[in-house]
C-alpha cells in the first residue's frame, strides 16, 4: 500500500521539480551572457536618438529620479530631452522631447525636435504621427505656440487623424512646461549648493 | 524510413496547423502583417517547436503521466525564454516588431498540442521530423498571408529592408485595412475558402 503510494505522489512531484530546477539552470545561463548585450542595445537605442537630435553633442547623462536627459558638448550643457507619454487613439504614443538649454521662465521654452519612440496609431493615419511632415512642425517654436492651427496654434493637424495629431500636442504642452520646472529647480539647487 | 518522410509532409500538407487543424491562429492573424515578422515567427517557432520535441520524446519514458503537462509546459516556456531574451539581445528590431507574440509563443497549440499528441509516443528522429514539418506548415500559413497583407496593405514588398518591387498606383494610395487586424481575417478567410473550393484541402 505505502509502496504504490510512494510511487504514485512523490515522484511526479520530484520530477516536476528536478526539470524546474534545469529550467532555472538553462535560463540562468541565458540571461547571464544575454544581459550585457541587451543592455548595450537599450543604451545605443537612447544614443541613438539623442543624436538624432543633437547631431553635435558629444555626452549626455541621466538623472534617474527626475528622469530626464542632459545633453553636453565640450563640458556645456546645449539642451534637455525627456520622454513624454501621449493618450493616443490606438493606445499610449511615446514621444521623445529634446527641449533648447536656454530657459528661463514658462514663455521661452524652445522645443529642439521630438521623435516618436512607440506608439500604436492607425496604419496610414494616426500613424502618420512619426513622419517628419508632421514632427518638423514642432522644431524650433515656442511652447506657447503648440496647439493646433484651428485652436490658433502653429502645429497643423493630420486629416483623418485629429485625436492621434492632439493627443500629441496635449502632451507636449503639458508635459514640456512640467519638465521644464523639474529641470530649472534642479538647476536652481545645484547652483545654491555650488555658491 | 518512408515513416519518417510520411511525419514530414504530414506537417506541411495533410494536417498543416494552421490551414486545416486551425491551431496558432493567434500568432498567424497578429504578426502576418510584413514579410520580415513572418519570417521571424516562423524561425521562432521552428526553434521551440523542434527542441521541445526532442526533449519530450527524450524523457517520454521517464515522464509520470499525472505531470506530463506541467512537464511539457515548463520545457516549453524555458525555450521559449531563451528565444526571447536571445531575440532582445542580438536581433532588437525584429524583437520589437515581434512583441509580445514571443513569450505567447507558450500558449501556442501547435507546440503543446504537437508535445502531447506526437512527441511524448514516438522516438526522437520522428518527433524531429514531426517538428520541422509542423514548423514549415506554420511557415507557409503565415508567410502566403503576409505576401498578401503586406502587398495590399502597403503596395510594395520589402523582405528585409530591400524592396523586392512596387505596385505602380498601390503604393501612392494603399489598402491600409489589409494591416489591421480585420484584414488578417478577410486573408485567412479567403485562402482558406480557396483552397477548399480548389479541393487543395479536403474539408470534413
Amino acid at each position: 500500500m505505502t509502496k504504490i503510494n510512494l510511487k504514485q505522489e512523490i515522484v511526479p512531484v520530484l520530477f516536476l521539480t528536478f526539470i524546474v530546477c534545469l529550467s532555472v539552470i538553462f535560463l540562468y545561463a541565458t540571461n547571464s551572457v544575454t544581459e550585457e548585450y541587451i543592455k548595450n542595445t537599450k543604451n545605443d537605442a537612447v544614443k541613438s536618438m539623442l543624436k538624432e537630435q543633437f547631431s553635435e553633442m558629444d555626452d549626455y547623462s541621466y538623472d534617474e529620479k527626475l528622469e530626464y536627459y542632459t545633453i553636453l558638448l565640450n563640458d556645456e550643457i546645449v539642451g534637455y530631452a525627456f520622454v513624454a507619454v501621449a493618450n493616443g487613439y490606438g493606445g499610449p504614443i511615446e514621444l521623445f522631447v529634446a527641449l533648447e538649454s536656454n530657459f528661463l521662465d514658462d514663455d521661452d521654452i524652445i522645443i529642439h525636435g521630438i521623435s516618436v519612440v512607440s506608439h500604436s496609431e492607425t496604419p496610414g493615419l494616426g500613424e502618420k504621427i512619426v513622419e517628419a511632415s508632421f514632427s518638423d512642425q514642432f522644431t524650433g517654436i515656442n511652447v506657447n505656440d503648440v496647439a493646433l492651427t484651428e485652436d490658433g496654434g502653429k502645429i497643423d493637424s493630420i486629416s483623418g487623424a485629429t485625436i492621434s495629431s492632439s493627443a500629441v500636442v496635449d502632451a507636449m504642452f503639458n508635459s514640456v512646461r512640467q519638465k521644464a520646472e523639474v529641470i530649472r529647480n534642479n538647476i536652481d539647487l545645484n547652483s545654491e549648493e555650488e555658491s | 524510413m518512408k515513416e519518417i518522410i510520411e511525419n514530414l509532409k504530414n506537417g506541411i500538407i495533410k494536417s498543416n496547423p494552421v490551414l486545416i487543424l486551425l491551431l496558432g491562429l493567434c500568432p498567424t492573424l497578429a504578426v502576418s502583417t510584413s514579410i520580415d515578422n513572418a519570417f521571424g515567427m516562423t524561425a521562432a517557432v521552428l526553434f521551440v517547436l523542434i527542441s521541445s520535441n526532442i526533449i519530450v520524446s527524450l524523457i517520454r519514458k521517464y515522464t509520470p503521466k499525472r505531470v506530463r503537462i506541467p512537464v511539457f509546459i515548463v520545457i516549453i516556456a524555458t525555450l521559449v525564454t531563451i528565444v526571447d531574451l536571445t531575440m532582445q539581445a542580438f536581433l532588437p528590431s525584429l524583437s520589437e516588431s515581434l512583441g509580445i507574440f514571443i513569450p505567447l509563443i507558450v500558449v501556442n497549440c501547435i507546440i503543446l498540442g504537437r508535445a502531447e499528441a506526437f512527441a511524448s509516443k514516438n522516438k526522437v528522429p520522428n518527433a524531429i521530423m514531426d517538428a520541422v514539418g509542423m514548423g514549415i506548415g506554420f511557415g507557409i500559413a503565415i508567410t502566403t498571408i503576409s505576401l498578401f497583407r503586406e502587398i495590399l496593405g502597403t503596395g510594395n514588398l520589402e523582405v528585409f529592408g530591400i524592396e523586392l518591387f512596387k505596385i505602380p498606383g498601390l503604393s501612392e494610395n494603399p489598402m491600409p485595412i489589409f494591416i489591421l487586424p480585420m484584414g488578417a481575417f478577410l486573408v485567412i478567410s479567403i485562402l482558406l475558402a480557396t483552397l477548399r473550393y480548389t479541393g487543395v484541402i479536403k474539408s470534413g
